[in-house]
């Protein structure tokens, strides 16, 4: 199977913020309290990528369901991310895998 | 709708009388659970639903005492009504229909011309308390859904085959059905990635992803690793000593191997692009691994000519090499 080359379409922070369904504002302070990844040009400006959308709908999610402040929710996506890869390793040790 | 539990007390799994700590202690160690960011069982999410469902009404006291007095279609009473008359008008109406008596303030959302049948809910109602929990987050908008992960087990026959699955899901209205094709050559601890198939959003967000990770179930006969696979290869010491060509069954049909003279147990015998199929790039390799094996009890023939052997041989397996 062949592979376009192509680099991973960026969103500019409005973009972003659309496609997420959220306002600008909400998604410049998730990156400034640090629970949303953005890398920022010589400009300044603010670029994700498509990818990170599930990350939004995760806090969202997670702020719904709970009522959780950002900074709570900051630490509960670490620890989630932390779970998922331990989990996985646990799989692969649990049966012999490559 | 119809699946879902209406009473919202057996839901949360609290006595009627449950005091209102009860009920948010109970509320806030399942919403823990059952979340679909912390759990990602596909059946988790309906339990979370109805879970929240039953919190947004028992929570407060006033909708918990109307829920008390009118039963899970409280929504359609009007606030005003007098339960005793709410009671006879019912039995009146015999059971089942009885229509929401002052169309003014029926439904928490709907307005009188709400399409909703009476005991129904709304479908913006169920995902309104799924996220929203009644105080948390209304306003929040469209929220797209939590992917979601499931395991399959498949055995290494239907693995190097590929196969097909029909799996069920709890889901909105029950459980629905998918039919799964499991391409030839998945790996142990593989994501099989069905698009849409995940989390429900709230207000018509895009659903989230079901992940399927393919467990290879353990095979008396295979050992799999990645996409290798190992056999045990059992010979006769003549067969070993003096070299033979024996056939091994592999997934795909049997294979000859060729037993060099001189094989001691332990060694690996190549088969190349035996393993598992790879659909990007080259299969895996079947290892037959020779294990010597002599007759229990031996006939006195064999004994004979072990002896005969043991006689003439100056072959010492412990010299250091």
């Amino acid at each position: 199977m062949t592979y376009a080359l192509i680099r991973a379409a960026r969103l500019d922070l409005d973009e972003f913020a659309a496609a997420a369904g959220v306002h600008p504002d909400l998604i410049r302070r998730f990156v400034a309290l640090g629970i949303l990844d953005a890398s920022r040009d010589p400009g300044g400006r603010l670029w994700f990528t498509a990818g990170q959308l599930s990350a939004v709908a995760r806090i969202q999610r997670l702020r719904a369901g709970f009522a959780l402040n950002y900074a709570a929710i900051g630490l509960v996506t670490d620890l989630l991310d932390q779970i998922a890869v331990l989990q996985a390793a646990l799989r692969r040790a649990g049966r012999p895998e490559r | 709708m119809a699946a879902s539990e209406r009473d919202f007390y057996r839901v949360l799994g609290v006595p009627r009388n449950a005091s209102q700590e009860e009920i948010q202690q109970v509320y806030r160690r399942l919403a823990r659970t059952y979340h679909p960011d912390v759990n990602h069982d596909p059946g988790a999410e309906e339990r979370f639903k109805d879970v929240s469902e039953a919190y947004d009404v028992l929570s407060d006291p006033e909708t918990r005492r109307r829920y008390d007095t009118f039963g899970p279609d409280f929504r359609q009473v009007p606030e005003d009504v007098d339960p005793e008359t709410w009671r006879r008008a019912r039995a009146r109406a015999g059971a089942g229909r009885a229509g929401a008596g002052g169309a003014g303030q029926a439904g928490r959302r709907g307005g009188p011309g709400s399409s909703a049948g009476f005991g129904d809910v709304n479908i913006e109602d169920l995902l309104g308390g799924m996220f929203g929990g009644g105080r948390a987050g209304r306003g929040w908008g469209p929220i797209p859904g939590a992917d979601q992960t499931a395991e399959i087990e498949v055995t290494v026959e239907e693995a190097y085959h590929g196969t097909r699955r029909t799996i069920s899901l709890a889901g909105p209205g029950g459980t629905r059905t998918l039919d799964v094709t499991i391409p030839p050559g998945v790996t142990d601890g593989q994501r099989i990635r069905l698009a849409g198939q995940g989390g429900r959003g709230s207000d018509g967000a895009p659903p989230g992803d079901l992940y399927l990770i393919a467990v290879i179930a353990p095979d008396p006969v295979y050992r799999l690793e990645g996409r290798d696979l190992h056999v045990e290869l059992r010979l006769a010491p003549w067969e070993a000593a003096l070299g033979t060509s024996v056939a091994v069954s592999t997934p795909g049909g049997e294979a000859k191997v060729k037993v060099p003279a001189g094989t001691s147990s332990g060694r690996r015998l190549r088969l190349r692009g035996r393993g598992l199929p790879n659909p990007r790039g080259k299969p895996g390799d079947l290892y037959a691994e020779t294990r010597i094996m002599v007759p229990a009890r031996p006939t006195k023939a064999e004994h004979e000519a072990f002896e005969r052997l043991a006689a003439v041989s100056d072959f010492d397996p412990r010299r250091p090499r």
